[in-house]
């Protein structure tokens, strides 16, 4: 093998798979980056087993090959190399890297034992634009459990039906939901089970201007674009009803302005316990009070205006959990509507008048007072 | 401040038949005046003896001996059950009184204390170690009402050994550099740690006492015993034991573990240990008002090597059945990873939260892998009935013991129990 590539092409195509290595591994070659050089450029893959990256980088090759080499070496030394054309050459199990006047070598293990990524078709798949992929992702992937004990839960939920496509995430406590028009291209259903981990991926390498290309084989997805592959392992399982848990009858609304209500949580919650986090909304015409008590802290008091034109009712909630959800939901205003103290509150964007406003919709279980 | 590092001066505090002190200060009518008082279960329900009174033990009865053969022994005997709160209180009370006069102290039990007094000479004006020892000992008496022996020396064995020595009623101060002549005087068997497996090992080996054990080089030791215990035993049989005494601080973790004395392999068995180390420190857990979010599960294979493995869940839990199925989880995972014999088999908890104030609900079904108000209730149900009713009132079918078998699963003649709280 032996090309020759720019310094930062070298240093971005790093970058793009490196995200990928395992920081801890039993097997020494996920460490490695593998290098495999054809005429049209350069290929460099990492994996962990479980999500895999592949990225095509332009490079003079004179002579093709492939070796795996240590990825985080490399990229500390591509960082640090001047902006001269990098000469990249193997010697049997070595990798030798040449810029300027500073020469590099580096021990490397051979290409075969590297995992072969997992080989997805992608005829049969379906298309989707970068800029609808990456927004259903941030704003749904954040919600995912981190809880060993149920691992559908650890992942988001892709859906293709109805000509929508909806991701989905939750932990039992919250959960969000966004739904996008598919388009005339997906004609598919399907219902995956993504691994967070893989769609983090999705979202740092693909732009929104992009066209991604999904496939799907056996218990393997995979996303690509012209220099860009992503495959995951799906989650195995059922993912539980959760059209069932969205409540159709909360039929008290309360209309906030984002950013006050956002403050004013943050303010109060200094003084939540940093345990339960819990806070105590009490909402009665046009405004909301907030209460914190905690016993050996102190307590907090707050209040602001809002739209709100129902009977009265105090909720408890875990300040953070709100928090999260607020960050996500992009509008100026938002709507939260609920029924029962003990029952789901929902969370929603509200666009001015005219505005169309994202399908989104995020759902907070409040706490109860024990004891 | 200049780190000298002199002698250390350790002492172990053992209270005398602690069970039976306080029960007799509980119940001064009955139990105070009964020379032969037995605390412990009842002979009927399959109990065994917590502690018995000096006298009592004239006639051969011992802690964890079957209440009922205790009573073939010494018919004459008041049986008592263990005043539990009582004893909580008295043994908070002597760490109190202990606190105020000694820089670190560590409980290593409801009834056992090691103090490290070392870098104090100047400060005691360089009273003698066994001087010290008295004055503590007396000041224990009088604010607690409760009678200790006290065992002292450079380290924790040393002294746990002369605490032995001491009882009861007394002070017994091994002086540095008489470790070894002090180690000398026991048999291998009364060297904590050391148990059937590994006496008879010592045995085939040709060791049969302390003395023997000094003679061989600490590399055949290790040669024969591998790398750890080799230099354990080296130790060991010198007096030697650089383990610190750690002052406690604000609870971290509970946890209990239990030594077999002879290594198990039956998976089922092991559950049934596990199940009841899980009930333990359930109850401890609950009985502080905390849910955990960590669970931490630790075997010693036969060989000595250790392992453990933690696990950190959301939202925290404070059920059995919880704890006892990703315990049980767990362990089964690091036993197939090494399948050993298993010497000792332990579970804690830590990462502690209070649970007053707020529950967060959740949307989903109840999943059998969260814990659930029921999981609560059932446990909370548990803890209140054993403290009513003794240790056996309720305690799930696969520990109970076996009629059959006539033997029961759990702390006893084949086991060692050690329940920590640091």
């Amino acid at each position: 093998m032996n090309f020759q590539i720019t310094r930062q092409n070298l240093v971005q195509g790093l970058a793009s798979v490196s995200a990928s290595i395992p920081s801890k591994t039993t097997l020494p070659v996920l460490s490695n980056i593998l290098f495999e050089a054809a005429p049209d450029g350069v290929r460099m893959s990492a994996t962990d087993l479980d999500v895999g990256v592949r990225v095509q980088v332009p490079a003079n090759v004179s002579e093709g090959g492939s070796l795996t080499a240590p990825g985080k070496k490399l990229q500390e030394i591509a960082k640090e190399l001047p902006d001269q054309p990098v000469q990249i050459t193997t010697r049997g199990d070595q990798i030798e890297l040449v810029c300027g006047r500073s020469r590099f070598k580096l021990n490397g293990l051979p290409a075969d034992d590297f995992p072969a990524l997992p080989s997805v078709s992608f005829d049969g798949g379906w298309v989707a634009e970068g800029a609808n992929l990456l927004s259903l992702i941030q704003h749904t992937s954040f919600a995912v459990s981190t809880e060993e004990s149920r691992p559908v839960l650890n992942g988001v939920l892709w859906e293709l039906r109805d000509g929508e496509m909806r991701m989905v995430a939750t932990n039992g406590h919250r959960l969000a939901r966004m739904r996008i028009p598919a388009g005339p291209s997906v004609e598919t259903t399907a219902q995956l089970i993504v691994p967070p981990a893989a769609l983090d991926q999705v979202r740092r390498l693909f732009k929104g201007d992009e066209t991604i290309r999904v496939g799907r084989e056996a218990n393997h997805l995979g996303f690509r674009s012209e220099s860009i592959e992503v495959y995951t392992r799906l989650i195995e399982g059922t993912y539980p009803n959760y059209e069932q848990v969205i409540p159709k009858d909360n039929d008290k609304h309360a209309i906030m302005e984002r950013k006050s209500l956002e403050s004013a949580i943050r303010r109060v919650a200094a003084v939540a316990s940093d345990q339960t986090h819990r806070i105590r909304m009490e909402f009665s015409e046009n405004r909301v009070v907030f209460n914190v008590l905690t016993p050996d802290l102190g307590e907090a008091h707050d209040e602001i205006e809002i739209g709100y034109e129902y009977d009265p009712i105090a909720i408890g909630f875990n300040a953070n959990y709100l928090l999260e959800v607020l960050r996500y939901v992009g509008s100026d205003e938002v709507k939260m509507s609920f029924k029962a103290p003990e029952r789901a509150a929902t969370v929603e964007p509200v666009g001015a008048e005219g505005e169309t406003v994202d399908d989104y919709l995020c759902l907070v279980m409040p706490l109860r007072l024990v004891d | 401040m200049r780190a000298e590092r002199s002698q250390r001066r350790i002492l172990l505090l053992d209270c005398d038949a602690f069970f039976v002190q306080v029960a007799r200060l509980e119940n001064p009518d009955e139990a105070g005046r009964a020379r032969l008082l037995l605390v412990g279960g009842s002979a009927s329900g399959r109990g065994v003896v917590t502690s018995a009174s000096y006298e009592a033990r004239t006639y051969g009865v011992h802690s964890a001996m079957p209440m009922a053969e205790a009573l073939r022994l010494c018919p004459d005997a008041l049986v008592v059950p263990v005043p539990r709160r009582a004893c909580s209180e008295r043994s908070r009370a002597i760490r109190e009184v202990l606190g105020s006069l000694a820089p670190v102290v560590q409980a290593a039990s409801i009834d056992e204390f090691y103090l490290d007094l070392s870098g104090t000479e100047r400060l005691l004006r360089d009273e003698s170690l066994g001087d010290t020892a008295r004055r503590i000992r007396q000041r224990v008496l009088d604010e607690t009402e409760i009678s200790v022996s006290i065992g002292a020396g450079t380290g924790r064995l040393v002294a746990k050994l002369a605490a032995g020595r001491a009882k009861p009623a007394g002070v017994h101060v091994v002086p540095g550099g008489k470790e070894a002549d002090f180690l000398s005087s026991f048999a291998l068997s009364q060297i904590p740690g050391v148990g059937p497996a590994l006496l008879e090992a010592l045995h085939d080996r040709g060791l049969n006492s302390v003395q023997d054990l000094v003679g061989v080089e600490e590399a055949w030791l290790r040669r024969w015993f591998g790398e750890a215990r080799g230099r354990w035993l080296w130790e060991r049989s010198r007096g030697i034991d650089p383990s610190p005494v750690v002052a406690e601080e604000e609870r971290k973790s509970i946890s209990s573990e239990r030594t077999f004395h002879r290594d198990l392999s039956d998976p089922e068995l092991l559950e049934r240990h596990l199940l009841q180390l899980v009930i333990s420190v359930g109850e401890s857990l609950r009985g502080k008002g905390l849910s955990a979010r960590t669970i931490t599960v630790k075997i010693r294979d036969s060989d000595f090597r250790t392992r453990q493995s933690s696990q950190t869940i959301d939202p925290a839990f404070e059920s059995d059945r919880l704890l006892f199925e990703r315990a049980r989880e767990m362990v089964r995972t690091l036993r197939e990873r090494r399948p050993r014999p298993t010497r000792l088999i332990g579970v804690g908890v830590s990462n502690f939260q209070s649970t007053g104030g707020a529950r967060q609900l959740s949307m989903l079904d109840e999943h059998p892998a969260e814990e659930s108000d029921r999981d609560r209730t059932l446990s909370r149900l548990g803890d209140e009935l054993r403290a009513r009713f003794g240790r056996e009132a309720l305690l799930p079918g696969r520990i109970i013991p076996d009629p059959s078998t006539d033997r029961g699963i759990g702390s006893g003649p084949g086991t060692k129990d050690e329940h920590g709280e640091s």
